[in-house]
């Protein structure tokens, strides 16, 4: 069990992330076997294989923007002198935070709209399959964040980290 | 001024170190709420943006690739690659090449390429009398070979730019991507006669044998993804989770060095890799949609075909600025923003698609290996434990190299498109 809430988050949304791409293969693999052994082709395997991918996106972009997966230029924020690189990947993070938190309301108005319609062939509420987009924005929203605070209390120098053990 | 504004807050962002995907997704932001254009339209866009069917294909091609990666093929590979060439005058230089060809059929990113490669050639080429910064040099270099050789993460992005089938996309840089191996072999064999570099004894036919048995597994995998695209019998989608599942037996079962409690972590990992590749591509494709709703693509080309019409110059004119944007930028972020508007202007003078999105890969794939910001250098330098200066020096004749395979993949069509049409005209 992860003692601090961080390293909880991070195991959660790296649990999150693999059950996407758990999903996305298995639907895949029934696909290619019920097509080439069993003779029989479902409908719904393409479906969920695009529905998991959403999630995947979702639940890996903010790992991504702590590994450093979501790359950026810094060939000039990191060449500055003195504490310039410092406050530039502060302003990173918080800049992420605003794109994100303006985002939240809109994302929301947009799995909504999903209300009124339905998947053709798994038949799920389009709302939890747009909701995808509330999960990305909320997810890199929820990273930054974090970055930004560990920044702010002096636990990080905002660079990007693979270990669960930084405060970010 | 809302145009103004884009351009400035792109630029501003990506000059500041903010990620690439949260640059362009600021920039957009900026450019509707000063247009008055309600924000629902961001994640609206960003979902058509990530729920393309070709795209379901790039996490099982990432799995594949760092599965057969922890599972032990590199070694594999370079012995086979050192049994083939290692014999002649800077044979391991040579493997190195070899090997970065080999290993581009089963990873489909230079990145990946460059780290497993290096780390198991770079210390042994230093330790047997290479020069370091030839050896990173070297390496760095090859390694944009993986990209062109299917599978192609870059090349399933532009199949989902263009339209154009992955197949087609993959078989069209197959033969390019064999001529810079070539090429680069060339190069490293003429560098290594000129400073008497050292070559291993020829270990014999046997030894080819057995070392062709000990990759034949790995190098199945990309007969088996080739195979499945080829034969129509697979989607991509379907060919990446299967060459995952195929990389996974024989990581688990047959080369028994990926231990089973090692391989979620190896899913995770690719599937963050991937999440970071469909964000970029999510928030690029709201940059792109404003890009064409304020007529971007054609005002580019008006303002080119207004300069000159003369297709030589205009795909010179394209590969400068891609070859300058390739330095800063990273490769699948140029490739999203810049693809549509420069082949509006590519096709207005009478450029084949299939034919542009070759070299425009090609190109920004260098851009891989230039200073100041090519990753592929800052991983093989810090391998070799050399600053960036003495590798930028060292890897300048392959940079040579490059861009003349470049020109040949501009200026004659053939080369990517000659093996598309034969199979699948």
């Amino acid at each position: 069990m992860p003692k601090q809430p961080y390293a909880a988050v991070i195991a959660l949304f790296r649990f999150a992330v693999g059950l996407a791409f758990a999903v996305l293969i298995f639907s895949v693999l029934v696909q290619v076997l019920g097509r080439s052994v069993f003779n029989r082709s479902p409908v719904w395997t393409e479906e969920l294989t695009r529905f998991a991918l959403l999630y995947l996106t979702a639940f890996g972009v903010g790992l991504s923007y702590r590994s450093g997966d979501l790359v950026n230029v810094d060939i000039v924020s990191e060449a500055l002198p003195g504490r310039l690189p410092f406050i530039l990947r502060f302003v990173s993070a918080a800049a992420t935070v605003v794109l994100c938190a303006a985002l939240i309301v809109p994302s929301w108005r947009f799995a909504m709209i999903g209300n009124f319609q339905t998947s053709p062939a798994l038949g799920w509420q389009m709302s939890y399959i747009h909701g995808a987009m509330l999960v990305l924005i909320g997810s890199l929203l929820l990273f930054a964040l974090l970055r930004a605070l560990a920044m702010l209390t002096g636990r990080s120098e905002g660079r990007p980290v693979s270990d669960a053990d930084t405060p970010q | 001024m809302s145009l103004a504004i884009l351009i400035g807050v792109f630029v501003g962002g990506l000059a500041a170190g903010i990620p690439v995907a949260v640059t362009l997704g600021l920039a957009s932001m900026c450019y509707l709420l000063s247009a008055g254009i309600p924000l629902v339209v961001m994640p609206q866009k960003m979902y058509a943006g990530i729920d393309v069917f070709v795209l379901l294909s790039i996490p099982g091609f990432i799995l594949a690739g760092n599965l057969m990666n922890h599972g032990g093929i590199t070694e594999r590979i370079i012995r086979l690659a050192n049994a083939l060439v290692g014999w002649m005058r800077g044979g391991l230089g040579l493997s190195n090449v070899a090997g970065s060809m080999l290993f581009g059929g089963i990873s489909g990113t230079a990145v990946a390429d460059a780290a497993s490669i290096g780390g198991v050639m770079i210390p042994g080429m230093k330790k047997v009398g290479y020069p370091g910064d030839f050896s990173a040099a070297v390496t760095a270099a090859s390694s944009t070979v993986g990209p062109m050789i299917p599978p192609s993460v870059p090349m399933i992005i532009v199949g989902s730019l263009s339209g154009i089938s992955v197949g087609r996309m993959f078989m069209a840089g197959a033969i390019p991507g064999i001529l810079l191996g070539i090429a680069m072999m060339v190069t490293t064999y003429v560098i290594a006669v000129r400073r008497d570099f050292p070559h291993q004894p020829w270990q014999g036919f046997a030894e080819l044998g057995r070392s062709f048995l000990s990759a034949f597994w790995a190098l199945a995998m990309t007969a088996l993804i080739v195979g499945g695209l080829l034969s129509g019998m697979m989607t991509p989608t379907e060919t990446a989770v299967v060459a995952s599942v195929y990389a996974f037996i024989v990581g688990v079962f047959i080369y028994g060095e990926l231990p089973l409690m090692k391989v979620p972590k190896v899913v995770i990992d690719s599937a963050i890799s991937s999440a970071a590749i469909l964000a970029l591509v999510g928030f690029a494709n709201v940059f792109g949609w404003i890009l064409v709703s304020e007529r971007i693509p054609q005002m580019v080309a008006e303002a080119v075909l207004s300069v000159t019409d003369n297709k030589f110059l205009v795909i010179l004119l394209i590969n400068l600025f891609l070859l300058f944007i390739g330095m800063f930028m990273e490769t699948i972020a140029a490739l999203i923003v810049l693809f549509v508007p420069l082949l509006t202007l590519a096709q207005s003078v009478g450029v084949d698609p299939l034919h542009f999105a070759t070299f425009a890969v090609l190109n920004l794939m260098i851009g891989l290996t230039t200073p100041p910001v090519g990753v592929c250098l800052f991983v093989c330098a810090g391998i070799a434990r050399l600053p960036l200066a003495p590798v930028v020096r060292a890897i300048a004749p392959f940079l040579l190299t490059n861009i003349i395979v470049l020109l040949l993949v501009s200026y004659f069509p053939v080369f990517s498109t000659w093996l598309p049409s034969l199979i699948f005209d």
